[in-house]
């Protein structure tokens, strides 16, 4: 509807609550952390300029490094395995196989229970005493591999990250939405040509939700494996001896120190990370574009 | 897919794939409920059975006791309390502004228009756990640290984003003739909104209400972060300190875990429709 003069006015009033806090919860925080992290300042004293010293610190510190090399596993775990095997789930429930609606539901769970909740029920799973791993593992004779599983150097890392693989459920329903919008024909005329229900995946779902719903899968997740944070906050604590720590959780314990400048410079390296990641997932899947597009195209000239 | 696609019985490489495909569908089921089933039931056995007991056995009474046990040293029902005063209000707040906001963006044609679009697109897509610092800050500097407001506000304000979109998706779908002809009738901006707009807007508001309720009662690291003192934690900050209070009481422990994820559930097999929606749209098309 074309804008009455006298609706302007309302408008903007209708506006402003949102637009409010829009700048002082979106806008502003993103220009201060990227001011403050140019600063050196304990929250008390007035900020003082440090130039790129708190990046300088950054680079230094193993421990930041570390978390650097953990939250970009974990977004090439999230991005490249968990969202496959999410494809995988949404490929077969999208062909309603019997109780594809109660499987939909129980793959979803996850996603409604609390990051700290479901990082509790696994760090409970994983006690080296009471644990249900270790007493899986035991009652099928593999009692020998029973460890306390994040306390040990090396398993401590891959368990904070494996568990949450498996939990596809979002992304499996944002697919499964996608691959219900394929046009039939396509499958009747691959079924007629004799193609197996495999190569029928192969050849037409993939591609065709490769640029859409396979691509947003994949930068989601992978920002979200840049996001994690209760996760290991609750597991570990980062530990032992810093190994499974996330820059989120690095920015929490600066934070807690009153450590301002330094907080904020790993949340504008958080930002970069996020930014370079969506980008270069956008160039891996172009290169794809035109096929899907082709066949898009070769669709609607056929329905 | 129609169901009358015609499918060949099944026999060599297809029954392999048919086979394999159910070995994935019920490992993933298995993987996500028998956690959860386990945790359910080590939470109704006695502390001796769970210790002595193999993981796999029922307890020979149910303990719901232990429930109890777990509402009265946890102090759980004030944490569910905290959750709700401030997952309802943050709610009520959010869909109130964002059904504004999305009512001006879907209706309307103004300058700056595309620009907003472009700004609430972005606060979809922002980490807000980058943000802590700020928000650390200005919750701080309003004098809301340690408050049920300093709670409300920031709940409202990060879901205004996703809650404008959601809102908006429903108005764009309703037809301009309606809205023309109140206007030809004499109906103003407000008597529009009001009259016509907002009650065909339900399912999109309730959509957006679902799913921030939801986020609100699911939220920890902020509310970790502005609130310290214990009457006002909510559930997912309580679990926090589970952990220490029941150090040796276990089963305690499982049935307070239990406590904090039913609502969930619940909420869950209630709202299913409108939370699927309401997660997947904004990622479709954001």
């Amino acid at each position: 509807m074309k804008l009455e003069r006298s609706d302007r006015a309302p408008l903007w009033a209708f506006m402003t609550p949102a637009l409010v806090l829009m700048l002082v919860f979106f806008v502003l925080p993103v220009i201060y952390v990227i001011v403050i992290s140019f600063m050196k300042w304990n929250g008390i004293n007035t900020p003082a300029f440090v130039n790129l010293r708190n990046f300088m610190l950054l680079f230094r510190d193993k421990a930041f490094k570390r978390s650097v090399i953990n939250n970009v596993i974990w977004a090439l775990v999230a991005g490249f395995i968990q969202v496959p095997l999410a494809m995988i789930m949404a490929i077969i429930l999208s062909r309603k196989p019997k109780g594809w609606k109660f499987f939909r539901t129980v793959y979803f769970f996850p996603q409604v229970i609390s990051g700290i909740a479901l990082a509790t029920l696994w760090r409970a799973i994983y006690r080296a005493d009471t644990g249900l791993l270790n007493a899986l593992l035991n009652s099928v004779g593999l009692g020998h591999l029973a460890k306390d599983w994040l306390g040990t150097l090396s398993t401590a890392f891959p368990s904070v990250l494996i568990y949450w693989i498996f939990y596809v459920g979002y992304y499996m329903v944002i697919m499964m939405a996608d691959i219900t919008t394929i046009d039939d024909s396509y499958y009747e005329a691959a079924t007629i040509d004799g193609a197996t229900d495999f190569q029928q995946a192969i050849y037409i779902t993939i591609p065709l939700i490769r640029k859409t719903s396979l691509l947003t899968c994949v930068t989601l997740a992978s920002v979200m494996g840049l996001r994690q944070f209760e996760q290991v906050y609750m597991l570990t604590n980062g530990g032992p001896a810093n190994s499974t720590s996330t820059i989120v959780l690095y920015m929490y314990k600066k934070l807690q120190d009153a450590n301002y400048g330094m907080a904020s410079a790993s949340a504008v390296i958080l930002i970069i990370i996020g930014v370079v990641f969506i980008v270069c997932i956008r160039k891996i899947f172009e290169g794809r574009n035109e096929e899907a597009a082709a066949l898009k195209k070769a669709g609607r000239a056929a329905g | 897919m129609s169901e009358t696609r015609v499918r060949a019985p099944l026999h060599g490489k297809d029954l392999v794939l048919a086979v394999l495909r159910w070995i994935l569908i019920i490992f993933f089921a298995v993987y996500t409920l028998f956690p959860l089933i386990w945790l359910f039931i080590a939470s109704l056995k006695t502390n001796y059975e769970f210790l002595a007991d193999s993981p796999f056995s029922l307890p020979a009474v149910p303990q719901w006791q232990n429930y109890v046990n777990a509402l009265k040293v946890a102090g759980l029902g004030r944490m569910l309390l905290n959750s709700v005063i401030v997952g309802v209000a943050a709610t009520v707040f959010n869909v109130i502004v964002a059904s504004m906001s999305g009512y001006c963006m879907s209706r309307f044609r103004f300058n700056g228009r595309e620009q907003l679009f472009t700004l609430f697109t972005a606060g979809i897509l922002v980490p807000l756990n980058a943000l802590m610092v700020p928000y650390f800050v200005i919750i701080n500097k309003l004098g809301l640290y340690n408050t049920y407001g300093g709670m409300i506000l920031l709940y409202c304000a990060i879901g205004i984003p996703m809650s404008t979109f959601l809102i908006r998706g429903l108005m764009d779908s309703i037809p301009m003739e309606l809205e023309e002809a109140a206007y030809i009738d004499g109906c103003g901006f407000f008597g529009r909104f009001f009259h016509i707009i907002l009650p065909l807007s339900r399912t999109g508001i309730v959509t957006a209400a679902t799913f921030e309720f939801l986020t609100c009662w699911n939220e920890f690291v902020f509310a970790n972060l502005i609130v310290s003192s214990e009457k006002l934690r909510t559930i997912q900050v309580g679990i926090r300190y589970f952990t220490n209070q029941f150090s040796t009481d276990y089963v305690s422990m499982y049935a307070a875990i239990m406590i904090s994820i039913i609502p969930s559930i619940i909420g869950y097999v209630l709202f299913q429709e409108q939370i699927i929606s309401g997660m997947t749209s904004g990622a479709v098309k954001g």
